[in-house]
């Protein structure tokens, strides 16, 4: 289309135009997030950081979730992306960096990647050429909400294991009251559902013989584990398969629910909503007593520099400022999320049991290792998951279902 | 007029500067803007995409991976199978209620101008009003239709939460939010019937239901082809409820996954559990345009001929 | 339509027999079109009085009457939500979408259905076959389309779009009004040495007008209440329109039941009251397609 080709010549020159400007002034960039509810904390971030850096303003823009990965993968086609792109981890960044629109980030340019473990690098780097491509910036929990005024009304203590899990549950239905709010009504909540329940009984073994292929899902350990799931169905609230995971923090929130399945990242949510609950976030009931507890964990996403960015200095500055335990202070603080830099001080006291849980957590399955191909493995678990629930599938099934999935792109899967 | 052009060519150039004047707006917004994008979109179907941006030309790979390789080819199946189920469905319960609706107005009973108006009333509104508001009147635990079947005792189910009930859930929001199209394009066919061939049979003693189906049913042949091939297209197309009232991955357990929720999908990712590939999400809708047009066609010849024979 | 009835009247009266049979099988079905009725109005009654209760009470009491007549919920919608804005861009993007497309599908009609030139039937017929495409499967090259042109996330990109979809029916219907307009009227104001264009515009298309309004409806309806456009092609919230602002907003207050309502009563209102005003016209404009 000559039209396209006129519009597109227009526009560079016009970007052109906009680094000669920019290049004797002030750097004015531009930072895109899906987190539209956290923009005034992002601004007083950025001020912060123009205070430390006069010559760059930083400028937020908010996208909508739903259209978040079609409108950066389209605005970095077409040379409009903003200069530093929040990002999600694993296969999400992967298909941006496949097709080159991200600046690969090393010690060099961005100091401050040594302020991360390896896992929280990893997370973050491309698999085949091992570089890394966005500066980490949270790591979601996940785990056990309890309402503790629940609890202590009904004189009871909050369960450690699977089997002080069922005879707490009994004891609040006996008292009228709905032992564990969460549905099956969300599918994207379905899988961390799974993970939470599931994690304690998989442990980390299974996790690493999974990600490398020595076993699938096809392993009876997860089968055997799925089935836990199954007798959950007793402690959910009537109708629990439409019950989506709204209604689910209501039921908790409003005390008629005592434990909630649920995530780090809706810590400060729940809070807000309902400041004068006393409530707390444990580690899932373990497989038996003594065990080391095991919540599920995996990286949210990074800070990624636009490679096309005509402020590339500029933009690489601000990552490497939000790799710093400066930034990653006020970010865990002021959002109620665990910064993963090393030296961070979290003063909130639920969020520090987060962090404490995070030292022996598991990966979130199918986030952290298959979701680099089609069909990913969130995509078959949330689709069978809910025939799992209501006796249409066996745990086996699903297995299989996921691993032969899983298998068309995966080649460490196929033929197992 | 004719003559007019023959005989003056000057004449003629002015003519046609002013007719192509009159023509181009409309063919250049069509042609940019409907078009251009299908002829690309067949074209996007032909390559594998690497990560957001077009790679290899590989031919049918993208149409071979959604029609015949697991599980993608169950996923198209399963999404098919229930836009065929939806189409069924809203031909018995949303055409067919129609019907009658339309019959019982066609008597012009006192208030029929008054129920015309109420039937169509829902049709003005939003398919986002009506997905949420059914969502919220459909809602296991609070919701208004479970309150009122509590009223008798009766513990109402999850709806849109079960498999069972999910789709017919959508489907009835779906008869609800549109049925007064049908009634009111069938009532104009029924009173294009003359007046005199249903009195005669009237007198001659026939009762409603002959009326309705000797008579009535096969001179509306042509409202019925019509409502027929629109309801089909419809079915095809179903999108916004589905979306709003269930979620884009056809929760749950893909019971409510159809067609276009498959596409988009496939095409722009969802955000929560896959990522974006424009290549076989493009080979989808050149399938899914290919059937609907290649049906239309077909059901258009079939039931006009039909209406001829009558 | 009241001579037809009177006839029923009087064949009603002059068979005593079938009377008594036929008033009561009437009363059926006036009972029948009744309940009907309540299924139709009763979801929307239930919307409208949830907007004036609590959330408590919605939860606990889902069928009774609000206990009074509480605006908290309307205040709520009015001060933290961009509302206003969305109705008006809604407003904008009808309104010009609409009046975009009488433009230009007039002015196509008219030449094919007033003048002989060559090709018009095929012109028709590309029209025509405009009716036919469902232009959302082809939404991933109309994306990058937009995106190319630096239309996305604007006004012009969504007027655009809905005029593409909307010239095909409204060519159809303009074209087959305009053919059925007499020639006399043309031929004698170009003998009096009018232009075309003053043919067009003063003689023609005034009498054009009911078709107009036809168009007018038949687009206007689906546009303002279209959600998979702006979903894709519209992301800035300034932007928005009011079924798409709706979204943003059920995922907001996804806690807050009493707000969800008013917010649903509030986007079901403009259009709801407009059509209790112009019923048939609505009725006309929007069966009109599928009558013919």
């Amino acid at each position: 289309m000559t039209i396209a080709k006129l519009s597109r010549a227009v526009l560079m020159g016009g970007m052109a135009w906009g680094m000669i400007a920019t290049a004797a002034f002030a750097a004015d960039i531009t930072f895109w997030t899906w987190r539209q509810e956290d923009k005034a904390a992002y601004e007083k971030f950025f001020s912060a950081f123009t205070a430390e850096n006069p010559d760059i303003n930083v400028k937020f823009e908010a996208l909508p979730d739903t259209t978040y990965p079609t409108m950066v993968s389209t605005g970095l086609a077409a040379g409009k992306a903003a200069d530093v792109i929040h990002t999600h981890a694993y296969g999400w960044l992967d298909q941006f960096v496949r097709s080159g629109y991200l600046e690969p980030l090393d010690e060099a340019t961005v100091p401050s990647l040594a302020n991360f473990t390896p896992d929280a690098i990893e997370a973050l780097s491309f698999r085949e050429d091992h570089k890394v491509y966005s500066v980490p910036f949270a790591t979601m929990t996940l785990g056990l909400f309890i309402n503790e005024d629940v609890f202590e009304k009904a004189g009871l203590t909050p369960p450690t294991t699977w089997e002080e899990f069922k005879t707490v549950g009994d004891a609040l239905k006996s008292k009228g009251i709905i032992p564990l709010a969460n549905g099956m009504g969300t599918s994207w909540f379905n899988e961390m559902f799974v993970s939470v329940f599931a994690g304690p009984f998989l442990g980390p073994e299974f996790a690493a013989e999974l990600s490398t292929g020595a076993t699938t899902y096809k392993d009876p350990r997860y089968a055997a584990a799925l089935s836990k799931l199954l007798e959950l169905r007793d402690y959910m609230p009537p109708n629990f398969a439409g019950v989506d995971y709204e209604t689910a923090g209501q039921l908790f929130l409003s005390g008629r629910a005592a434990m909630l399945a649920g995530g780090s990242f809706d810590i400060a949510n729940y809070r807000k909503l309902n400041p004068s609950l006393k409530m707390d976030f444990i580690a899932p009931p373990a497989a038996s007593a003594g065990d080391v507890p095991h919540a599920s964990k995996f990286y949210d996403g990074g800070y990624a520099v636009n490679a096309a960015s005509p402020n590339k200095e500029a933009a690489l500055r601000l990552v490497n400022w939000m790799g710093t335990t400066e930034f990653g202070n006020m970010f865990s603080n002021t959002l109620g999320n665990i910064s993963p830099i090393n030296g961070v001080e979290i003063t909130d006291p639920i969020l520090h049991h987060v962090a404490e849980l995070n030292k022996t957590a598991v990966p979130h399955l199918n986030v952290v290792y298959f979701r680099f191909g089609k069909p990913t493995g969130s995509e078959i678990l949330q689709a069978n998951i809910t025939k799992m629930m209501s006796g249409d599938m066996t745990p086996e099934q699903v297995g299989v279902e996921m691993t032969n999935g899983i298998a068309t792109w995966f080649a460490p899967f196929q033929g197992k | 007029m004719k003559a007019d052009w023959r005989s003056k060519p000057f004449h003629l150039s002015r003519r046609s500067l002013w007719i192509a004047f009159l023509l181009a707006p409309a063919a250049v917004i069509m042609m940019t803007f409907v078009v251009w994008p299908l002829v690309s979109a067949l074209q996007l179907s032909f390559f594998r995409f690497e990560g957001l941006k077009p790679g290899d030309f590989v031919w049918f790979e993208n149409f071979y991976k959604v029609l015949f390789q697991s599980p993608f080819r169950d996923a198209t199946y399963n999404a098919f199978w229930h836009n065929i189920v939806v189409f069924f469905a809203l031909m018995v319960l949303e055409n067919g209620v129609a019907l009658l609706i339309a019959y019982a107005l066609l008597k012009e009973l006192p208030g029929h101008r008054l129920h015309q108006v109420i039937v169509f009333l829902p049709v003005v509104l939003s398919a986002v009003i009506v997905g949420f508001l059914w969502k919220l009147l459909l809602h296991p635990l609070f919701g208004v239709v479970n309150a009122a079947l509590g009223l008798f005792g009766i513990m109402g189910p999850a709806w849109l939460g079960s498999e069972a009930t999910a789709l017919g859930s959508i489907v009835f929001a779906n008869v609800w939010h549109w049925i007064g199209f049908p009634a009111l394009v069938l009532l104009a066919g029924m009173q294009r019937i003359s007046r005199e061939v249903l009195e005669a049979a009237r007198l001659d003693g026939a009762g409603d239901w002959t009326i309705l189906t000797r008579i009535v049913w096969p001179l509306i042949a042509p409202s019925v082809t019509i409502v027929t091939v629109l309801t089909f297209i419809g079915s095809f197309n179903w999108f916004e409820l589905p979306l709003l009232m269930a979620d884009m991955e056809g929760s749950p357990g893909r019971s409510t996954d159809v067609l276009a929720l498959y596409f988009y999908r496939t095409a722009f990712g969802s955000v929560t559990s896959g990522i974006q590939d424009f290549g076989q999400g493009s080979a989808l809708a050149v399938l899914m345009f290919l059937f609907v047009g290649a049906v239309t066609f077909i059901a258009l010849k079939f039931l006009r001929s039909r209406e001829l024979e009558i | 339509m009241a001579n037809i009835a009177s006839t029923t009247t009087t064949h009603q009266a002059t068979g005593p027999v079938s009377y008594k049979g036929e008033g009561f099988k009437n009363g059926a079905i006036q009972a029948l079109l009744w309940l009907n009725a309540v299924i139709m109005l009763y979801p929307l009654f239930v919307m409208v009085m949830s907007s004036f209760k609590s959330n408590a009470e919605i939860f606990s009491s889902p069928l009774a009457l609000p206990q009074s007549l509480n605006f908290a919920n309307l205040e709520k919608v009015w001060s933290e939500t961009n509302f206003l804005q969305y109705l008006g861009n809604s407003l904008l993007v009808t309104s010009a979408s609409v009046a975009l497309i009488l433009v230009v599908g007039t002015m196509a009609a008219y030449a094919i259905a007033r003048y002989e030139f060559r090709f018009s039937g095929l012109w028709l017929m590309f029209f025509l076959s405009g009716m036919t495409v469902p232009l959302k499967l082809a939404i991933i090259p109309l994306f990058l389309q937009l995106n190319a042109l630096n239309l996305l996330n604007t006004y012009a990109g969504l007027i655009l779009v809905y005029t593409a979809m909307g010239i095909p029916s409204a060519v159809f219907i303009m074209t087959g009004f305009l053919r059925a307009l007499p020639k006399e009227l043309e031929e004698s104001a170009r003998i009096d040495g009018a232009n075309e264009f003053v043919i067009m515009w003063q003689v023609m298309l005034p009498l054009a007008r009911p078709a107009m309004v036809i168009v007018a409806i038949q687009n206007a309806v689906p546009i303002w209440n279209d959600f998979f456009f702006p979903l894709i092609l519209i992301t800035s919230d300034s932007l928005k329109t009011l079924p798409q602002g709706l979204t943003v907003f059920m995922g907001e207050f996804v806690t807050d039941w009493g707000v969800l309502f008013t917010g649903l009563t509030l986007a079901a209102l403009p259009i709801t009251l407009l059509y209790i005003l112009l019923s048939r016209q609505f009725i006309a404009g929007l069966t009109q397609g599928a009558i013919k």
